[in-house]
């Protein structure tokens, strides 16, 4: 099957690539631009830890086609920082310990802040509402919503 | 689940008319995708293998809510979950299928995925069906050789099976006007796994002659996850028709959709719970009518 031209905008990046019909956005992350960051979990949508943002809205890079990103702006968790600064949702996480094995974090991270963007003072409820497509095995969660509230408490000030 | 999903040939048309000709063509071998969440997941578990993936996600035709001044809401086929529960175009009185919409996976899953596919797919724990069918709404099937439009309580025809023939599109839901002193709800509650599927979702609409009186004019009740197929409580509908809903009245009401029920897993509990959950959404949706 003949491969496919796209082009697309990855972390401010214009890129073009060759894609197959079949490849999903997580491959071309990981295997072709060596974005690593992005993890491949449960490869069903179920876990959260492939989480980016197409356009500026929070999806799953294991359940998207690679052609259909073809004139979209990718943002991954490499995307955040701004040189050797990290992203304060980033500094956050580290500040409050919301990472022991970190396979999640990339993608709760990216989640974390889509809620920061659609609602800057979110109540717990709200923020374990939200965060509930991110699975973390290790934390606990207690963690990751400490990290986030101090986030938004930051910002407020 | 690291498994690649088969190859392909993509099509991305940007008619309506241009898709549907695909579908003709390649009549049983293509997939209609739009978000990819069912379709995608499905490739991966290997229960499809399609050999054409039609993209309508460029179909213009396919987009877009609107409300009719005769008071029939429209949803298009590309409506994703999260675009319908953000849409200021939806009046009040539809609300319920709002929360339907919210109950679908999670944020990245609802930012994609559509309400039409969640009908297409046809899950038994699906969670917008059960509201659609309170709201009696109506589906627009179209092919080359024409359309149709049916009910949705005529749709579903078993677990992830419907009527829909392999050269149709879903294009659009049609949701009639409520009657006076109506009022809707939509009550779920989930398993505690990764995917927090619905173990019981009740959507329910109920109309009075007045506020004053309470006797029930009409009241439809779907229910989802407790059957191979999401369902109309028929018994329980036929028995409030006329009755003042008071706490007893909704009590028997409760008992009747629980014994209507048919779920197969943990089936005693899926009834006790369709009791509770269609006792609260009747009391609820009552309160809603009186605002």
């Amino acid at each position: 099957m003949r491969k496919i031209p796209i082009k697309f905008t990855i972390n401010g990046q214009q890129k073009e690539a060759l894609v197959q019909s079949n490849e999903l956005l997580i491959n071309l992350l990981r295997d072709e631009l060596y974005l690593t960051g992005t993890k491949y979990g449960c490869g069903i949508g179920e876990c959260g830890a492939c989480t980016v943002f197409v356009d500026d809205e929070l999806v799953l890079a294991c359940l998207t086609l690679a052609v259909t990103v073809d004139g979209k702006e990718i943002t991954t968790i490499e995307g955040l920082a701004k040189g050797k600064e990290l992203h304060p949702m980033q500094v956050s996480f580290l500040k409050n310990a919301a990472v022991q094995c970190g396979f999640c974090t990339p993608g709760m991270i990216m989640t974390a802040i889509s809620l920061m963007k659609e609602n800057p003072d979110p109540s717990e409820e709200e923020i374990r509402e939200y965060m509930r497509g991110n699975i973390c095995r290790c934390t606990g969660y207690t963690q990751i919503i400490k990290a986030i509230k101090e986030y938004a408490h930051n910002m407020k000030a | 689940m690291l498994k690649r999903i088969n190859k392909f040939e993509y099509f991305a048309p940007s008619t309506l008319a241009e898709a549907i000709s695909l579908l003709a063509e390649y009549k049983g071998k293509a997939k209609l995708y739009a978000g990819g969440t069912d379709v995608l997941v499905q490739m991966k578990q290997r229960k499809i293998t399609p050999e054409y993936i039609i993209d309508i996600k460029n179909v213009p035709e396919l987009n877009g809510i609107t409300y009719s001044p005769e008071g029939e809401l429209r949803i298009g086929a590309l409506v994703t979950h999260r675009q319908f529960a953000i849409s200021k175009n939806v009046p009040e009185k539809f609300t319920m299928l709002k929360e339907a919409s919210l109950a679908v996976g999670s944020v990245q899953t609802r930012n994609r995925g559509t309400i039409v596919g969640n009908i297409c797919t046809s899950s038994p724990a699906a969670d917008t069906p059960p509201a659609l069918l309170a709201l009696d709404a109506g589906l627009k099937l179209v092919s080359s050789t024409g359309e149709r439009t049916v009910k949705i309580c005529d749709f579903f025809t078993g677990p992830f099976k419907n009527i829909l023939k392999d050269t149709e599109i879903l294009t659009e839901i049609l949701i009639p006007d409520l009657p006076e002193n109506s009022g809707g709800i939509y009550l779920w509650h989930s398993k505690i796994t990764e995917e927090d599927e619905t173990l019981v979702g009740v959507g329910v609409v109920v109309s009075v002659d007045n506020l004053q009186n309470k006797v029930c004019k009409q009241a439809r009740i779907g229910l989802g996850s407790v059957a191979p197929a999401p369902m109309r409580a028929v018994k329980t509908e036929d028995f409030l028709k006329g009755k003042i809903l008071d706490e007893d009245t909704i009590g028997q009401a409760a008992e009747i959709a629980a014994n209507e029920s048919l779920p197969r897993s943990r089936a005693e509990y899926r009834k006790e719970m369709v009791k509770v959950q269609t006792k609260r959404a009747l009391s609820q949706a009552l309160k809603r009518i009186e605002g």
